[in-house]
C-alpha cells in the first residue's frame, strides 16, 4: 500500500472509515513511520479542537430574545381601567372640594378659572423677558466661538505645527499661572 | 422521545401560538448558535446581537419549516445565510463565494517527507489557545465548517445539508482548515 493521504488520517483518527479500510490502513501504519509520525502529529490537533473554551450566554438572554419577539402590549381593557380610574377620581375631588369650599359648582369653576388667569398673566412677561436674554446670550457665545475657530483656522495654515504645540503650550502655562494669581489675591484679600 | 422529535414537537407548539415552547427552543440552541456566530465574526457583544436576531428570523419563518428535515440543520442554515449576508454588506472578500470554485481545484492533502512535529510539542492548554488564535486567521468559510465539526460536533452529512453541498466537498473543507491551523502553529513556533 502506498503512503497514506492526509484525508485518510484523519478520516482513521475520526473513525470514519469502513472496518476493511481501517484494516488496510493500521497495516501500513504498522510499517510506515513517516504515515505514523504524521497520525500522532494530528491526533493531539482534533482533541485539543473538540476541547475549545465554549462561549456563554448571559442569563436573560431568552428573556431578551422573548421581548424582542412579543414585545409588551398594554390590552385594551387596561387602557379602559385607567380611563375609567381617572375620570372616577376627579369626579370625587370635585365633590370634595364642593363639600370643604361649601360653594356651588359652577362658582368653583369660575374662581379657579380666574385664579388661572391672574396666574399665566403676571408671569408671561417675565417669561417672555428671559427667553429674550437667553436668545441674545446664545448669539453672542455663538460669534465669539466663531472668532475663535476662524482665527485659529488661519493660524493653523500659516504656523507650523511645531509652533503650534510651542504656542498652545505657552498659552496653557499663562491661564495656569493667571488662575494661580487670582487665587492668591483672593486668599490675601480674605486675610487682609 | 429523540432530541429530532422533541424539536418538531416544540416548533408546533410554537406555530400554535404556545409562546413557552419556543423559549425551550432559545434554551437549547442559544450556546451552539452563539459558539457559532462568535467564531465566525469574531466580537462577543456583535454575536449575542446576532444570535438574537437570527432566532428572530427562524421564529417568523417557522411556518416554512419542512418536518422532514432535522430542526437544528434548518436553524444553522438561517444562521449560516444571516452571516454570508453580513459579510457580503461589509464587502469581506473572505467569504467571497468563489470558494466553490476552489473546491473543485484542491490538490489532494499528502503527508510531506520533512514535516515538522510542532503539535506534539505542545501542552494542551497552550494549543487550545494557539488553535483559537490560529482560527481568527483562516478564511471564513474553512472557518464556518472547522466550528460546526469541532464545536457544535455536526456530522459531515448534517453540514453538507446545511450548505447544500456534496458531502465531498465539506470534508476537504474542514481537512483544509486543520491544515491551515497546522500550518499557522508551525509559522507561530
Amino acid at each position: 500500500m502506498k503512503c497514506l493521504s492526509i484525508n485518510q488520517i484523519y478520516l482513521y483518527i475520526e473513525k470514519e472509515l469502513s472496518l476493511s479500510e481501517n484494516k488496510k490502513i493500521e497495516e501500513h501504519l504498522a510499517t510506515c513511520r513517516k504515515c505514523k509520525k504524521a497520525l500522532e502529529e494530528r491526533r493531539p490537533l482534533l482533541q485539543a479542537s473538540e476541547n475549545l473554551p465554549l462561549w456563554k450566554t448571559p442569563p436573560d438572554f431568552t428573556q431578551q430574545v422573548m421581548a424582542r419577539i412579543f414585545p409588551l402590549r398594554v390590552p385594551l381593557s387596561a387602557w379602559l381601567t385607567a380611563a375609567y380610574a381617572g375620570l372616577g377620581s376627579t369626579t370625587l375631588a370635585i365633590f370634595i372640594l364642593f363639600l370643604v369650599a361649601g360653594q356651588h359648582f359652577s362658582s368653583l369653576l369660575t374662581s379657579l378659572n380666574h385664579s388661572l388667569w391672574n396666574f399665566v398673566r403676571n408671569l408671561s412677561p417675565v417669561f417672555v423677558k428671559l427667553v429674550k436674554v437667553a436668545s441674545l446670550f446664545i448669539k453672542a457665545l455663538q460669534q465669539f466661538f466663531g472668532y475663535i475657530i476662524k482665527t485659529f483656522t488661519s493660524l493653523t495654515t500659516i504656523i507650523s505645527p511645531q509652533v503650534q504645540i510651542i504656542i498652545i503650550t505657552i498659552a496653557i502655562i499663562l491661564i495656569a499661572f493667571s488662575i494661580y494669581g487670582i487665587k492668591r489675591k483672593i486668599l490675601i484679600g480674605e486675610k487682609a | 422521545m429523540s432530541s429530532m422529535d422533541e424539536d418538531k414537537e416544540l416548533v408546533e407548539r410554537t406555530i400554535k401560538g404556545e409562546k413557552e415552547a419556543f423559549e425551550m427552543i432559545i434554551q437549547k440552541y442559544q450556546h451552539p448558535l452563539l459558539n457559532y456566530i462568535g467564531r465566525t465574526v469574531g466580537e462577543r457583544e456583535l454575536a449575542l446581537d446576532f444570535t438574537q436576531e437570527v432566532f428572530i428570523r427562524t421564529y417568523s419563518s417557522l411556518h416554512s419549516y419542512k418536518p422532514q428535515y432535522k430542526f437544528s440543520t434548518w436553524l444553522f442554515k438561517i444562521a449560516s445565510n444571516f452571516i454570508i449576508d453580513y459579510w457580503r454588506k461589509k464587502k469581506i472578500d473572505a467569504f467571497s463565494l468563489d470558494q466553490k470554485d476552489r473546491d473543485n481545484d484542491l490538490p489532494p492533502l499528502q503527508v510531506s517527507d520533512e514535516e515538522p512535529s510542532i503539535v506534539k510539542k505542545l501542552e494542551f492548554s497552550e494549543l487550545k489557545e494557539r488553535i483559537e488564535q490560529a482560527l481568527e486567521k483562516i478564511p471564513a468559510p474553512l472557518r464556518e465548517v472547522f466550528v460546526w465539526r469541532h464545536i457544535n460536533e455536526f456530522s459531515y452529512e448534517e453540514m453538507a445539508e446545511i450548505k447544500g453541498l456534496p458531502v465531498g466537498t465539506i470534508k476537504n473543507r474542514v481537512f483544509q482548515a486543520r491544515e491551515l491551523i497546522r500550518k499557522h502553529l508551525e509559522e507561530k513556533a
